[in-house]
């Protein structure tokens, strides 16, 4: 079932220009959105949460414009960035006490459970957690008010590796749970170890939108990696 | 809404917004441009913004299951909110220097504006003005409140010295009224004053509506 499409998304500034950009995430999938840095993957994130104006283009979730019920469909979207952090002063158990507020969904038992399992210390400040804490912070956040889809930007920007190989594994058991997890990376290794489908956009435009296997089928040479096929396509084949 | 108000009192809000409150009470202060007070008040407010900026506050409530235009509602109820506490105080200091030191010498002998019904309209008309062009003009960008601030600045301080200047004018001697003489022209005066905070604060927040929708985080 389509949970997220993006139809035809258009957004032109002075020196890039993100062109018709389409694609959709299926229910319960891991998406892979890759691309070097640049390509526009934050700037379309951005614009399917509304928080960039596209020039056109329709984003839809649960066959709902989101331009038309932004509110209510937030309710059913989880969103976490591994380089901003909110509130970097204030404790985590402050933020979360107002956050939930807002989602008559919250399960505080959900909540108490992923505080356990990603031994996240509540008293603490944003300021005093690392990288891969912060993100594991956002997606409690999420988890707890029962998100339905998770989109993250670059989550994995700034881990390591057993950090990464962590949260590629919590991925994972929230696909099994039936979430939709989409999440952009230019680490091209995070596909290969948890994507079921993969979208790529170079240069503001989508190159690929399918699953995984059909990616390699249609693009992968004989005894070339995942990585190596991307290296390869983005080095020149992409555009020419 | 509530909820939105909360958030921008426990996350947003700066500690220095509450504690300048208080100033409002420089109307007690006799021999001084009281209305100085209210761009005290003002710089608490202006500190919010500034922590809430480097909070990422904009981006946070974006993301929160709730309308755009509700999070610059937010942000006005705030504002309002702290200005209301400190026109209380100033409302007690007024009412204070009205009946019981009205004949107080200290008071009497003020060289400077007395703090009297107009002087409370004129602090709603400088609340209003910060309104317009502060948070108004803050959510031109929702991320530059500097040029705002000190064009702010630069009203405010004529506006007090307008204000101050006034009752120096042959003619317009009542403005500086003591007790409860020239009551009606002050009342008036404190209901223009009242009216003008609204119709700037409510226009200020309807153009920060469509401003902020407008712009990309």
């Amino acid at each position: 079932m389509v949970i997220v499409e993006v139809k035809q998304l258009r957004k032109q500034y002075p020196s890039f220009a993100l062109k018709d950009i389409s694609f959709h995430l299926e229910s319960g999938r891991i998406t892979g959105f890759v691309g070097r840095n640049g390509a526009g993957k934050t700037t379309t994130i951005k614009s399917m949460l509304n928080m960039i104006h596209p020039d056109g283009g329709v984003i839809r979730y649960f066959d709902t414009p989101f331009a038309d019920h932004e509110a209510e469909l937030k309710k059913r979207i989880g969103y976490s960035t591994g380089t901003v952090s909110w509130y970097p002063r204030k404790r985590i158990r402050d933020i979360v006490d107002i956050v939930k507020r807002f989602y008559d969904t919250w399960d505080e038992a959900a909540y108490q459970k992923y505080l356990e399992l990603f031994a996240i210390d509540e008293t603490k400040t944003p300021l005093a957690l690392s990288e891969g804490m912060k993100v594991k912070v956002n997606l409690m956040l999420a988890l707890a008010h029962k998100a339905e889809v998770l989109i993250l930007d670059e989550p994995t920007s700034g881990l390591d590796p057993f950090s990464r190989n962590e949260l590629l594994e919590i991925f994972t058991e929230l696909r099994d749970q039936g979430v939709t997890v989409f999440f952009s990376t230019h680490i091209i290794s995070d596909l290969e170890k948890c994507a079921d489908d993969i979208v790529y956009i170079s240069k503001g435009q989508i190159f690929a939108a399918m699953s995984k296997p059909d990616f390699i089928r249609q693009y992968a040479e004989a005894g070339e990696s995942l990585e190596d096929t991307i290296l390869r396509l983005e080095g020149g084949a992409v555009h020419a | 809404m509530r909820n939105v108000l909360l958030k921008e009192m426990r996350l947003s809000a700066s500690v220095l917004s509450y504690l300048f409150i208080l100033f409002g009470l420089m109307f007690f202060v006799p021999g001084y441009p009281v209305l100085c007070g209210v761009f005290f008040v003002t710089l608490g407010i202006f500190h919010s913004f500034q922590s809430a900026r480097e909070a990422n506050d904009i981006v946070f409530s974006a993301l929160l299951p709730i309308a755009k235009r509700d999070i610059v509602k937010g942000k006005f109820l705030f504002v309002c909110l702290i200005e209301g506490c400190a026109f209380l105080l100033m409302a007690l200091a007024v009412i204070l220097r009205m009946t019981v030191f009205s004949q107080s010498a200290v008071y009497r002998g003020n060289a400077m504006m007395n703090a009297n019904l107009f002087a409370l309209g004129a602090a709603c008309v400088i609340f209003g003005l910060f309104n317009w062009i502060f948070v108004g003009g803050f959510f031109k960008t929702a991320y530059k409140f500097g040029r705002p601030f000190v064009l702010f600045i630069v009203v405010c301080f004529t506006a007090i010295f307008t204000a101050e200047a006034l009752h120096h004018i042959p003619g317009l001697e009542k403005l500086n009224a003591f007790g409860t003489d020239d009551i009606v022209i002050q009342l008036i005066l404190l209901a223009a004053g009242i009216l003008i905070f609204l119709l700037l604060t409510v226009l200020s927040c309807r153009k920060a509506w469509k401003r902020f929708e407008r712009i990309d985080l």
